[in-house]
């Protein structure tokens, strides 16, 4: 009975609850408008090749994989913002823009609950712009979207890739190992990591920092403690870095949503610069992940600086749940029956009352049982007969 | 209010002796209920018994905020949450494990093995670019070179004795040092800080 059930890992978004969906996307979607970005949406198929021949490479096993009718392997989009970045680089006469999509991700690997393989995503990206006051700005930005999807006790926590990759400089490490500490630190696992490290040979004093990294996390102050453990330049360019866009945001008047983890080591070929998740304590998992990637459009022929973000909508609204925020949806004003013969009759009468902005549901069928089913539906109901509308 | 969970059986009394040191309000864990979500008479923590292999998925889904799984479970399930603090408890290791006497064992093209472990063995054996059969069985691992299963095992070895018993050796050690950890879920450190961090550091403390 396979033909009646849904694959592992997808689900089908039912009345009610597609229903809070498209209220978040409508109004994610007017903020995106109203501060000037522009959508975007990214072809679903795209070629394998895409994603496996750039330095960025998915893992395999991620991606959904489809063979076309000349034998090359599709993929289901595995990363909106690779494809956007695809797109900017080779389609895009301007190199400066801010766009915005709505779109599913698509990930193998991800069993269920609120790890789907299925992700609907809303996602922003500035492409084309550097500099302290656009990571600031993509931070206040995101405590924002938050904000308008009407979540309540979030907070930013923003970290730093170059931090982790000066001090790692220091030691010299192949790019695997480099990415097996990596996996490590950013899972707080401060003993598997030292035992990478010491069979690598680093030394005691970028030892002692790198194992410090796990517990570099907490309010600014965390700035002052990760600058003086390091001398390397990379590092502290990254805190210097950090601290210019976090006094911006204390100007901005962002203080209270933000928080720092340097700790947080996203992928190191993706990522360049300041990354920044948002944690929401109802929900084990971020509702939004972003971060620079200044070097992604490069395997596409193009160099464009840029930020931007994605939130998870399914898992928003699992949250918004929980805080018991999920938007409340009134029935419609108004339902309209008709009298058998009186069908024309009633439909000018809802295309009049629609005109003059009210919910209107129109029966197709008349008789007392569309009546009754009408009153459950709507809070007015009328019946339509040959001389106009009788309120019932 | 912290969320623990926390492995039931032998590991579950240890795991409570060590809150009880941090000041955590463990009695109700000494009680003899049938509840599965206990209250500490102060209303600061909750527990969740749980089976141990079930641990990292509370933490990882935020359920709970914090637990204590052992490595090799961790290992094994390679879920997205911070694993805080090596609690020393219930040290062990993660071996292969055969007859002694059966030097081809490991060097054998079709090497069968025996595993409760199947995705750490498989990581094992590619990492080291040898194609294996992996036979998962839930337990009495030791039963299966024995009856001829397989013809080595993968699993924990804290004395050796049963393998003893059985004729069987350690062949090699391939992790040591498999004791219980401290997990965190990764939103609840951030957002539960101020209940959370404390906690960590008067278990450090204690443990070191």
């Amino acid at each position: 009975m396979t033909y009646r059930k849904l694959p592992a890992g997808v689900q089908d978004v039912l009345p009610n609850e597609c229903r809070a969906l498209t209220d978040i996307k409508e109004r994610l979607q007017r903020r995106f408008l109203s501060c000037g970005f522009r959508p975007v949406l990214s072809a679903a198929l795209e070629y394998y090749d895409t994603y496996s021949e750039i330095s960025n490479r998915i893992a395999q096993e991620r991606m959904f994989k489809l063979t076309d009718t000349d034998g090359k392997l599709l993929v289901l989009r595995p990363d909106p913002t690779l494809a956007i970045s695809r797109i900017a680089a080779t389609k895009l006469e301007e190199t400066q823009t801010r766009l915005f999509y709505f779109a599913d991700k698509w990930d193998m690997q991800n069993a269920g609950g609120i790890y789907n393989r299925e992700i609907f995503q809303a996602g922003v990206e500035c492409l084309g712009e550097e500099g302290a006051f656009s990571d600031a700005q993509a931070v206040a930005f995101a405590v924002e979207c938050l904000r308008e999807t009407g979540l309540t006790g979030f907070i930013v926590d923003i970290g730093h890739v170059g931090y982790f990759k000066g001090i790692l400089e220091e030691c010299g490490l192949s790019d695997e190992d480099a990415e097996t500490v990596r996996r490590y630190i950013n899972a707080k696992d401060v003993l598997n990591a030292e035992r990478v490290l010491r069979r690598a040979g680093a030394g005691e004093d970028t030892l002692n920092t790198l194992l410090a990294l796990p517990s570099l996390f907490g309010g600014a102050e965390v700035l002052d403690r990760a600058e003086a453990l390091t001398e390397n330049a990379c590092a502290r360019g990254a805190i210097a870095h950090l601290k210019k866009v976090y006094s911006l945001l204390v100007g901005m008047g962002y203080e209270d949503c933000v928080s720092f983890d340097l700790g947080t080591v996203k992928r190191l070929s993706y990522y360049s610069g300041m990354v920044f998740s948002g944690l929401v304590k109802d929900l084990g998992a971020e509702v939004l992940g972003g971060g620079r990637y200044d070097n992604l459009a490069d395997d596409f022929g193009k160099h464009i600086p840029a930020i931007g973000f994605a939130m998870g909508l399914k898992r928003i609204l699992i949250a918004l749940e929980r805080q018991g925020r999920l938007p409340a949806f009134p029935r419609p004003d108004l339902a309209i029956v008709c009298e058998a013969g009186a069908e024309a009759e009633g439909y000018r009468e809802y295309l009049r009352l629609l005109g003059e902005g009210k919910s209107v549901m129109l029966f197709a069928e008349s008789g007392k049982e569309a009546l009754s089913r009408a009153k459950e539906k709507a809070a007015k109901v009328y019946l339509a007969g040959k001389k106009g509308l009788k309120e019932v | 209010m912290i969320y623990f969970a926390l492995a039931k059986g032998r590991l579950a009394d240890e795991s409570a002796e060590l809150l009880r040191k941090c000041g955590v309000d463990t009695s109700v864990l000494r009680e003899d209920t049938r509840k599965l979500v206990l209250t500490s008479a102060d209303g600061k923590y909750g527990f969740f018994l749980v089976k141990p292999t079930d641990v990292p998925t509370y933490v990882e889904a935020g359920v709970a905020d914090v637990g204590i799984a052992g490595k090799d479970t961790l290992m094994e399930q390679d879920k997205d949450l911070y694993e805080m603090l090596d609690l020393r408890l219930g040290e062990c290791r993660l071996c292969l494990a055969g007859y002694p006497d059966r030097k081809d064992a490991l060097t054998n093209p079709h090497l069968r093995v025996a595993t409760k472990y199947v995705n750490t063995a498989k990581k094992v054996f590619s990492e080291r670019g040898e194609d294996v059969e992996i036979i998962h069985l839930n337990g009495s691992i030791e039963l299966a070179p024995v009856t001829g299963l397989a013809d080595v095992i993968f699993d924990i070895v804290q004395t050796g004795s049963t393998l003893k018993a059985n004729g069987l050796a350690v062949l090699e050690d391939v992790f040591d040092h498999i004791t219980a950890r401290l997990v965190v879920n990764k939103v609840s450190l951030k957002t539960k800080a101020a209940e959370i961090l404390p906690l960590i550091g008067k278990l450090r403390e204690v443990v070191s």
